[in-house]
């Protein structure tokens, strides 16, 4: 565990001068506290202080980072074992594998969707992120000129993969400046691999069974290189499980520095069986993998895969919101029904689901709140009349519809008075259900004694 | 220095439950570990995959039934017998007889047709245990599921869901006719610990119950099943709290196939793929996903989906 | 134990074990003694036997040995000079009648050609039938019916032996208590008259259906009463045969029954009543006999006589304890949450009442149960058909309540219901609270029917519906001339008064049990708020006596009593239990929190504080900021800031999530020395707690001029200008041990 806002406050050195950015040395120490800054920002703290602080400030896990630009992520760096206890912090990378054995069209074929595959949900882009090239050949040339095809044709990391040192060593040539990954490191070359690895700022995996990597990554860091990711060879289900477990409980509880990096899981050796492959995957992801490594891209499988990388890092403490405004569900019209409510990711998907399962034409008119729910919306003060009427005006419901009803959640038709006086006579509010399992029945009555 | 797998100690234990009676009963929990270690702790029973069959049939349409599922069930979905045979064929661990159609607001079926439709699926499978499902009305479920309790007595079946709202109803009645319950409550460690600690009161022993979290399908809230499980996990084993120590039930399929990813088809949105392994990757990612978090019972539909499940719980808990 | 009841009881007793004594000679004589001898369809053989003895009678032959312990059960009959402990050769004496009633009635299934009752698993009677008793109830029957027992669609049944004096009486007793959705079982006479026979004259219809059960003519008949019990207990509460504890436990604890003795009592009847008293039923008597008032056996009183026809089922219900079901607000407008936040302007009013106009106010004051009668709603003065439409009236809702497990101190909590229970009628309108209560009615209510006694029957309705567990009786008075309500309005103004004084003078110390709440553990999971009485929960819509309130009414919910145990530090606010519960209770995340302190430890916080205090190290003070002010505070952080640093369920050091009014408590963050620490406060909250007593407390802590050394924003908004501001008018705190 880090130290606590006021540990830290008490190392820096109180003189309150702003120059970080922070109004106060206390302000300033709770964002560090909090990881939300960095103490190189601090121009006044001692040289004690800092290796206190720095100390106390090293994740117990290396955050290795892969790829440039907007394509540049962070993996590593968690803190917890559960994501309830904070948030997991740096979803995994999910790979795609290019092997040099394909044919040209096929590869064509499949970077196509590897760069076009992608889709758009609650504001986060969904898609494959590392390609993963693969020296199945064993030719050195035939390795080059498709990692070079594929450097050359998408903005995305590549990961290129051989037994073959010298192979590598080309690759690494190809691959630098792109911050991508080289694989694999072994005990008998991480020597070498390293020194490739440091001279073209890529990051290395390193493969070895999960009991040598105590022996291995302190060898590695002693040549000053922490860029490393760990392939403790788990070829099935149950120990890739197993391992990533150990893996993440030896670096946050037992404190083992020598297990403190993220994992690279290979499932496309795990089965060949597509929806196998990507069940497994998804496992992966949900339990502490940082690379995933599956077989290809199609738009089918990236979706679902992408969306649980997306659930499993949400933080469970700041919801998942979705955005303001007028989302039609079954093809409404003029004289369909207006529901409001909030943008609470959930109470959108359960309320629009709910209205969905009806088959009743219904405009869904969601509020920006900050993502609360209804009745927390409520009690903050944000889904109140004096909020709601100006929104339900300038959203343009109005346009939109001939009648002038809106429907407002059950739980909050205490506020149905005012918002009707804030609103004005041409409108009416009409209070709707407490939970939204009840809105079908409640719909098809309200249609049906509206018509 | 050799390798020392990094092991927890758990303080509890979950209750091992039976559901069904005689040499075809089906035994859940038991397990002193958080779920997939069983490396640190003891699983003597997998998880089980019970398979849907419907008191109404499903249409093939967006409001029905994909293709994917629909063609493997179509020519049994008229006749509930063949449909839960059809499932023991899939390899389904139990039957979950699910009682869409008493909703009011479907078909509004009354407790007799459910009778009618539960005694079929039993004259099909024989002594293979079920679960009965409403239709998480709660009116109309306290009313439906003491019927088939009484018409079935003694038979050790599930029924669930019991909510806050209906479970005294639904509890007595199995206590009288002797069956299990599953208690239903909405994302919430305490929520769910206050429900077992009600339908103990009202005379069940928690050894006849089961813990429904409330099931999120994957891309639509399985985020908050997936932690509130690990929480109640936790509670459970690490803090030995024996007010949670019942095993989990996750009606997940319902979920997971009335989703846009897995009912859109290529038509509809082209940029989705192939609708058959999309919709079935929604089934068997939520699967996975609650596996992981703990789930004992897992109501699944999709032979395709049931069959990956049921290996990779045989792989994880070999 | 009353001398003369037991006498008669062990009197009694004697005579029924006798009399079916010679009953099974007589049936071994003619059938034998391998004769078999059953109820109909029931697994639970003759159930009293079966349950209290865990024997099985299955032939006549397997009677004399019952009958025989029946006899060494059965004490002598006290003489009449003699004076002994009478409750427990009584209870034998009843428990050896019930073990005969049960093998009498069980004769007469012998003879199928001979049984005087119905085909076993009748439910429902046919009105043209002459034969209208059922005798002993199936295993079926006894399934489905204990299912409402249990999940307390019925609360209970009543055994009437006996009959009131005339059919009307019987009919409005019946009627009665079916509305209360109660089981009536029937059996016995009283001068050859019974109670079921009065029923069907009155062309009742009788049944399990109707929840009116006539058992049988006999006296034996009311074992089936018993019986039912009994099995209920064995099939419901997994009580094994012969565990007699666990039966009479669980019909004592769950089974809310009694007994109505309406008629001459007998001996029998005293010697069954003794009987039913093993259950924990107890008897409730039309005629004047000895009462047994002291609590022991039953949950509450024994026996209690000399009940008025139309006072004695209210008097039963109050007797054994059991809860009222209401399962409609009984209006003739719509009720529900729907309506609760709906405006009725001037043009739609039929009539208002109090508001700036004129007097009016609302209270709850606490009775005893004999004081009140359940459901008596007066009006006053005028009804409001009495009225011109448009006028403004005085008005009073004087609320008086009852209940075995109420107490005074949940009166305000009550009374706080009122303004949400009022306001759920459509078309009655409900602002405030106590004497600043305001309320209309609409022209459309008005004309659905709508009076003021109809606000008196929500207030009836739903406390019971929502607060049965600590309520019995409500009684309700509106008034609505001028003089009354000014009159009471004092009396009233001074309870206020005195309420206020009390929860300020709760200490800390004074009480040994301190109060949980955790409901807001579902988005802050390890948070855990220890509600004392001097520090209320950090939302400020919990202290300690709505905790308690809200434990008595939900005792599985989020408020749990928790008692202290040894003082670990009367400093910083730590007690033994305090810290284990809190360890356990933040699911091992929090190892403890001192409940004084903000630098050692502080309570976690959730999300819900009204406030945040924190520390101001430059200035070696606090400061308070609160959720309505969205400004610059000296600590550098803006309170969305500060919410988004301490809330979540952790301990952060320097800061901590408190209620506003905690600021006037003598406990707060008392570990840094109180009170005179705090430097600086938003304007709004600064003139809040000025009106709530600001400058009395700082004169208690000894700086009678710290309220105008406190700085708002309008004096300075960094640490910078408040530590000049604080050496400009030479604040305390500058003087305090350091903080940090």
């Amino acid at each position: 565990m880090g130290l606590t806002g006021i540990q830290i406050f008490k190392l820096l050195p109180k003189k309150n001068c702003k120059e970080c950015g922070q109004p106060t040395c206390l302000a300033f120490a709770m964002q560090l506290a909090q990881g939300k800054t960095e103490l190189s920002k601090c121009p006044y703290v001692s040289d004690e202080a800092k290796a206190k602080l720095a100390e106390a400030s090293e994740p117990p896990i290396r955050g290795v980072v892969i790829g440039t630009g907007d394509e540049q992520y962070k993996i590593g760096e968690e803190l917890v074992l559960y994501r309830h206890d904070k948030t997991f912090f740096n979803p995994p990378l999910i790979g795609v594998l290019f092997k040099d054995t394909e044919d040209d069209a096929t590869i064509d074929a499949r970077l196509k969707n590897f760069n076009e595959v992608s889709f758009e949900r609650v504001g986060y882009i969904l898609k494959a992120h590392l390609a993963v090239v693969k020296n199945e050949s064993g030719d050195a040339g035939k390795f080059t000129a498709l990692l070079q095809k594929i450097k050359d044709n998408t903005k995305k990391p590549i990961m290129a993969m051989s037994d073959d040192v010298a192979a590598l060593e080309q690759a690494a040539g190809i691959l630098k400046g792109t911050k991508g990954v080289l694989y694999a490191a072994t005990e008998e070359n991480y020597e070498k691999l390293v020194d490739i690895a440091k001279a073209n700022e890529l990051s290395l995996v390193l493969k070895a069974p999960i009991e040598k990597v105590a022996e291995l990554t302190p060898k590695i860091v002693e040549k000053g290189f922490k860029d490393i990711i760990l392939d403790t060879e788990a070829r099935d289900a149950k120990t890739m499980f197993q391992h990533n477990t150990f893996v993440r409980r030896l670096a946050l509880k037992k404190k083992d520095k020598a297990y403190g990096f993220p994992t690279c899981n290979l499932i496309y050796e795990m089965t060949d069986d597509e929806i196998k492959e990507a069940t497994i995957a998804a496992l992966a992801i949900a339990k502490y993998g940082g690379i995933i490594v599956i077989s290809d891209c199609k738009p089918e499988v990236i979706l679902p895969l992408a969306i649980q990388r997306l659930n499993i890092y949400t933080d469970p403490q700041r919801p998942m919101v979705v955005e303001q405004g007028i989302y039609p569900i079954n093809e409404p019209d003029e004289n369909s029904p207006v529901i409001v409510t909030t943008n609470f990711a959930l109470t959108y998907f359960i309320v629009a689901a709910a209205i969905e399962a009806s088959r009743v034409p219904t405009w869904l008119v969601i509020m920006d709140v900050e993502g609360m729910s209804v009745l927390t919306a409520w009690s903050a003060g944000k889904f109140v009349a004096d909020a709601i009427a100006p929104f339900i005006k300038k959203v343009g419901i109005a346009d939109k519809i001939k009648h002038r009803k809106i429907i407002i959640p059950g739980y909050v038709a205490q506020i149905s008075g005012e918002l009707q006086e804030e609103l004005g006579e041409d409108w009416e509010v009409v209070i709707g259900t407490r939970e939204a399992a009840d809105i079908p029945a409640f719909l098809k009555e309200y249609v049906a004694k509206n018509q | 220095m050799a390798f020392a797998i990094p092991k927890e100690n758990y303080a509890g234990k979950v209750r091992e439950i039976v559901i069904g009676k005689g040499d075809k009963a089906v035994k859940i929990g038991g397990y002193d570990s958080m779920p997939l270690c069983t490396f640190e702790g003891t699983w003597p029973n997998k998880p089980v995959v019970a398979m849907e069959v419907y008191d109404v049939a499903p249409e093939l349409n967006a409001q029905g039934w994909p293709p994917a599922t629909f063609e493997a069930f179509k020519d049994v979905i008229n006749d509930p017998g063949a449909w839960a045979k059809k499932c023991l064929e899939y390899g389904a661990d139990l039957i979950c007889v699910q009682l869409a159609g008493t909703d009011p607001n479907a078909q509004n079926k009354s407790a007799e047709e459910a009778i009618e439709v539960v005694k079929k699926v039993k004259e099909a499978v024989g002594d293979i245990p079920l679960i009965i499902w409403g239709s998480n009305n709660l009116e109309k479920d306290q009313e439906v599921l003491p019927a088939i309790m009484e018409a079935f007595p003694n038979e050790n079946w599930l029924f669930g869901p019991a909510e806050e709202g209906n479970y005294k109803k639904i509890t007595a009645s199995a206590i009288g006719y002797g069956h299990l319950v599953a208690g239903k409550s909405s994302i919430d460690v305490n929520l769910a610990k206050q429900l077992n600690i009600l339908i103990e009161n009202l005379g069940l022993s928690l050894d006849k119950v089961v813990m429904d979290p409330t099931t999120a399908s994957l891309g639509y809230g399985i985020e908050y099943t997936y932690s509130v499980m690990e929480r109640i996990s936790l509670a459970a084993l690490a803090q030995n709290d024996d007010k949670m120590q019942n095993p989990f039930i996750n009606d997940l399929a319902k979920e997971a196939w009335k989703t846009r990813e897995a009912m859109l088809t290529v038509e509809e949105e082209p940029t989705y793929g192939e609708q058959n392994t999309r919709g079935i990757l929604m089934e068997s990612i939520t699967a996975i996903d609650l596996i992981a978090a703990g789930s004992s019972i897992l109501i699944m539909r999709n032979p395709t989906a049931v069959k990956v499940i049921k290996e990779l719980i045989n792989e994880l808990y070999s | 134990m009353s001398k003369i009841i037991a006498s008669a009881a062990i009197r009694g007793a004697h005579k029924i074990v006798e009399r079916v004594e010679n009953k099974i000679k007589e049936a071994i004589d003619q059938y034998g003694p391998d004769k078999e001898v059953a109820y109909p369809n029931t697994a639970y053989y003759l159930p009293i036997i079966y349950g209290i003895l865990g024997r099985k009678v299955e032939k006549l032959g397997d009677m004399p040995p019952i009958i025989e312990y029946c006899k060494q059960l059965l004490p002598e009959v006290p003489a009449e000079d003699l004076w002994i402990p009478y409750l427990g050769p009584a209870l034998d004496a009843g428990m050896a009648t019930l073990f005969a009633y049960d093998m009498e009635e069980a004769l007469k299934y012998v003879d199928p050609d001979k049984c005087p009752y119905l085909p076993g698993g009748t439910e429902w009677i046919d009105p043209a039938s002459d034969n209208i008793w059922l005798g002993a109830a199936d295993d079926v029957i006894m399934r489905k019916r204990g299912v409402e027992f249990v999940d307390g669609s019925a609360p209970g049944f009543a055994a009437v032996v006996g009959a009131p004096p005339d059919v009307e009486t019987a009919v409005k007793l019946a009627k009665e208590m079916q509305e209360k959705y109660l089981y009536v079982f029937m059996a016995s006479d009283h001068n050859g008259v019974n109670m079921a026979e009065q029923l069907k004259e009155a062309g009742v219809q009788l049944g399990w259906d109707t929840r009116l059960v006539p058992f049988g003519k006999d006296t034996s008949a009311a074992i089936h009463a018993l019986g039912f019990a009994t099995r209920a207990a064995m099939s419901f509460g997994g009580a094994k045969p012969g565990d007699y504890r666990k039966v009479l436990l669980y019909n004592k604890n769950r089974i809310f029954a009694f007994v109505l003795a309406l008629g001459t009592v007998t001996d029998e009847w005293y010697a069954a009543a003794a009987g039913a008293i093993n259950y924990g039923f107890p008897t409730i008597a039309d005629s004047d006999i000895p009462e047994i008032l002291p609590y022991g056996v039953c949950t509450y009183e024994h026996v209690v006589s000399n009940v008025p026809h139309d006072k004695i089922v209210s008097k039963a219900i109050e007797v054994r304890g059991l809860k009222i079901v209401i399962k409609k607000v009984d209006v003739p407008v719509s009720y529900g949450p729907a309506f609760e936040g709906e405006r009725i302007g001037k043009d739609a009013m039929r009539i208002e009442m109090g508001g700036p106009k004129a007097p009016a106010f609302e209270f709850c004051e606490m009775k005893d149960l004999d004081e009140i009668e359940d459901n008596k709603i007066e009006v006053i003065g005028k009804e409001i058909d009495e009225y011109e439409r448009g006028v403004t009236i005085p008005f009073a809702i004087w609320v008086q309540v009852a209940g075995r497990k109420f107490q005074k101190d949940f009166e305000p909590i009550i009374e706080r219901q009122f303004h949400h229970l009022i306001n759920q009628a459509e078309g009655v309108l409900h602002i405030g609270q106590r004497d600043i209560l305001w309320m209309r009615i609409s022209d459309k209510a008005y004309e659905a029917g709508f009076k003021f006694k109809h606000i008196g029957q929500i207030l009836h309705d739903k406390l019971h519906q929502e607060f049965g567990a600590i309520i019995d009786k409500v009684q309700v008075k509106i008034y609505t001339e001028e003089e009354k309500v000014k009159e009471l309005l004092e009396k009233a103004r001074a309870v206020y008064h005195e309420r206020d004084n009390r929860l300020a003078g709760m200490k800390d110390e004074e009480v040994d049990t301190f109060y949980s709440c955790t409901l807001c553990q579902s988005f802050a999971p390890n948070h855990v708020c220890v509600i004392t009485p001097e520090r209320p929960g950090l939302c400020g819509a919990y202290n300690m006596l709505d905790c308690k309130a809200a434990y008595e009414i939900n005792p599985t919910g989020p408020n749990q009593p928790l008692p202290k145990g040894e003082v670990v530090d009367p400093v910083k606010g730590r007690w033994e239990k305090i810290d284990e519960f809190i360890y356990t209770a933040s699911h091992n995340a929090v190892e403890y929190a001192c409940a004084y302190s903000i630098m050692d430890n502080p309570m976690t916080s959730c999300g819900c504080f009204e406030a945040i205090a924190v520390v101001l190290p430059m200035c070696n003070a606090i400061m308070v900021v609160d959720r309505d002010y969205t400004g610059d505070t000296p600590c550098g952080m803006r309170f969305s800031t500060l919410a988004g640093t301490v809330g979540g369920g952790i301990q952060t050091p320097g800061f901590v999530g408190i209620s506003k009014l905690y600021i006037l408590s003598k406990k707060f963050i008392s570990a840094e020395g109180g009170l005179k620490r705090l430097a600086w406060l938003p304007k709004a909250l600064k003139e809040f707690l000025v009106e709530n007593g600001l400058q009395k407390r700082c004169e208690e802590e000894g700086v009678p001029d710290l309220v105008d050394k406190i700085a708002t924003e309008e004096d300075c908004t960094t640490e910078e200008e408040l530590y000049e501001w604080m050496q400009k008018v030479g604040h305390p705190a500058l003087e305090m041990e350091p903080l940090m």
